[in-house]
């Protein structure tokens, strides 16, 4: 018997199934969004409505220097946290991978533990434990450079120790994908590839990397989109400084609106990030399918 | 020449013992099939032969060199695994030069290789392509060919045919049997489908429990099985068994009365004439050794099972006892009739209660 279906009833059915999402999508993101391109090209305040003025923020972010500052900042701390979680998220898979039964899922429970915490805890934490006098981290530094160093007030220490901080809190969720990607290799491709001559080294590079590969450039993705948008850590725990020495592109966002009131600007340096984080991703991600196939 | 020998292997996991003192000869060039149930500890001797596990006591030895210890890949043998195990990422032709590549072997000479175990498999038309984008058939040539082109002395094939559908099971069986006649390699398979052991092999392994039960041709195992297990085991339907007591002793062997039949009887051949009236013991008749004769037992026929050329009859003795009666070009149908059935005594074979065959 054939089906017979009702095409306008299931339109109909189809567009009540997704008018919940499309309805909030386009309250809370859209029109936001289209509100927000059309505020970045105003003088308006944070509330309020203010003047057509074109292109005029765009020119002004241009020869702000807190921007290209700021950029450089998004850039180092980009380069300081994507591939290096990715690579010790790795490493920490493969080593967990081989343990077996309850001792598995409780190492891995250990790693996945700050990935719970709320931002305030975990930057409450380092904070206490990179303190200047009474951090208990501090004899660790001071054994590392032969003085105590006020990490937050440092320009050279603080992206790296914030950065570090992220890797420590976020990591676990990483870890998690590569083990997932990790198990969906079948262990008869590792036998068949041992009696085919391969060492360790080889099994590696043979079989778990490429195989590897969608997982890794998933991670790498995530984590660039996710550290482009740093902000809490760095507003927590050193305010952007010292000398504007953290100050990233979504703190800009945040004093621009909020403390000095300058919506128009605020909505450009945040139109500006968006297209960033879209565009770099975007590419990215294509680009590691593309070295993927290869 | 000796092609792969096992002596007094074990295999032990935990307090379980897998595979319990095993020994055995595999001719160069002989096509051997381990086969039994499953858990019996086939897949595990295969492994250790291969190296992918370790063999706990006993030696292994393959083409006179005795390889326990060593690396699966210095073993020289190839493996067919039953997922095939193929490398997703890589296409048919990687696949198979895996191993050449890992070996750092020329790069003509892969493409020869690799071209020539294609030709053999006819998957040439298949070379550039992914796995995933083959059929359950092709991905199995693909992994016969990844174990040709490594030119192995001993391929292992770990129940290959079991992914694929009934017809292309037949179809690989005749080719792998072709195959083994044109490389003349020594081959072990395993598999728990006694119709692939007896269509395929030189030499059956029966394993039960991690011990060989027998060991012999295919015919040999049919024709004289030791004990009870090889006996059920082998056969297609299974033979049938029937427990009975002696009641007499004769020259040319014995006379068993059927338990529950009221005393009917069926003789059996036997050298050994030893044994003492009363005692109990289990008589195995094949289905087609069963006739339809006045002078035998009587059985109620309760299902006709009629294919054509062959017809078994599902019956039933007196005393409860199911037996299966195998008839060539039957047209009669048989429903719930009372027949009666006999067996030449030379086809009749005895096992004590324990399950050894007496002969």
């Amino acid at each position: 018997m054939a089906m017979i279906t009702n095409r306008r009833k299931h339109i109909v059915v189809a567009m009540t199934l997704i008018a919940p999402f499309v309805f909030i999508f386009a309250l809370v993101f859209l029109y936001p969004t289209v509100q927000m391109i059309g505020l970045s090209f105003t003088n308006a305040p944070l509330i309020g409505s203010g003047e057509w003025v074109g292109l005029d923020n765009y020119r002004r972010l241009l020869s702000d220097n807190l921007f290209y500052t700021s950029l450089k900042n998004n850039g180092y701390f980009v380069l300081l946290t994507v591939v290096p979680t990715t690579v010790i998220a790795l490493a920490i898979a493969l080593a967990v991978n081989r343990l077996s039964g309850r001792m598995q899922a409780l190492v891995l429970a250990i790693f996945f533990l700050p990935y719970i915490l709320p931002v305030s805890v975990v930057t409450q934490i380092w904070a206490w434990m990179l303190d200047f006098q009474f951090g208990i981290l501090q004899p660790l530094l001071e054994w590392m450079t032969g003085r105590p160093v006020a990490v937050f007030n440092h320009p050279g220490w603080v992206m790296p120790t914030v950065a570090a901080i992220t890797i420590w809190w976020t990591n676990g969720f990483n870890i998690l994908l590569f083990i997932a990607g990790l198990r969906n290799i079948s262990s008869d491709l590792y036998e068949a590839a041992a009696l085919d001559g391969a060492s360790r080294r080889q099994l590696f590079m043979k079989i778990t990397w490429p195989l590897l590969w969608p997982v890794t450039a998933l991670v790498l993705t995530l984590q660039l989109i996710l550290q482009l948008k740093l902000f809490d850590q760095v507003y927590l725990l050193s305010g952007g400084g010292p000398f504007n020495s953290s100050y990233v592109l979504l703190m800009m966002v945040y004093r621009e609106a909020f403390q000095l009131n300058n919506g128009g600007y605020a909505s450009a340096v945040a139109l500006v990030l968006f297209v960033l984080i879209m565009v770099v991703s975007v590419l990215q991600f294509q680009l590691l399918r593309i070295g993927g196939r290869k | 020449m000796t092609g792969v020998t096992l002596t007094s292997v074990d295999k032990v996991f935990g307090s379980a013992k897998i595979i319990d003192n095993v020994s055995m000869d595999i001719a160069k060039g002989e096509f051997a099939v381990f086969v039994g149930p499953s858990g019996c500890g086939k897949s595990t001797l295969l492994r250790m032969i291969a190296g992918l596990e370790e063999t706990s006591a006993g030696t292994v030895e393959i083409e006179s060199r005795d390889v326990t210890q060593v690396e699966p890949a210095q073993r020289e043998v190839a493996m067919v695994f039953q997922s095939y195990a193929l490398y997703p990422h890589l296409s048919v032709f990687d696949n198979m030069a895996f191993s050449l590549r890992l070996a750092k072997t020329p790069k003509q000479q892969i493409t020869a290789q690799v071209n020539e175990a294609a030709r053999i498999l006819k998957i040439e038309e298949q070379l550039d392509k992914k796995p995933s984008k083959l059929s359950g058939g092709q991905r199995q040539r693909v992994a016969i060919g990844r174990a040709i082109v490594r030119q192995p002395k001993v391929f292992l094939f770990d129940e290959p045919l079991s992914n694929l559908d009934a017809e292309l099971r037949v179809q690989m069986r005749l080719e792998l049997s072709q195959l083994h006649r044109q490389l003349g390699s020594t081959m072990i398979y395993v598999t728990h489908d006694q119709v692939e052991a007896m269509t395929l092999a030189d030499k059956i392994f029966v394993l039960r429990g991690g011990v060989v039960q027998q060991s012999g041709t295919p015919l040999a195992l049919y024709d004289d099985p030791d004990n009870q297990f090889v006996a059920g085991f082998i056969g297609s339907p299974a033979m049938n068994f029937l427990t009975a007591t002696i009641s007499a002793v004769t020259r040319e062997g014995v006379v068993a009365s059927i338990e529950g039949s009221g005393g009917q009887t069926l003789e059996a051949t036997l050298r050994d004439t030893s044994l003492d009236i009363g005692q109990n013991v289990v008589l195995g008749i094949r289905p087609e050794h069963l006739h339809i004769r006045e002078e035998g037992f009587s059985a109620t026929v309760e299902m006709t099972e009629n294919l054509g050329g062959v017809a078994y009859l599902h019956s039933r003795l007196a005393g409860g006892q199911k037996i299966v009666i195998e008839r060539r070009g039957e047209r009669q149908a048989y429903q719930c009739e009372s027949i009666s059935v006999w067996a030449d005594a030379k086809h009749v074979l005895v096992f004590d209660q324990g399950g050894q065959r007496l002969r």
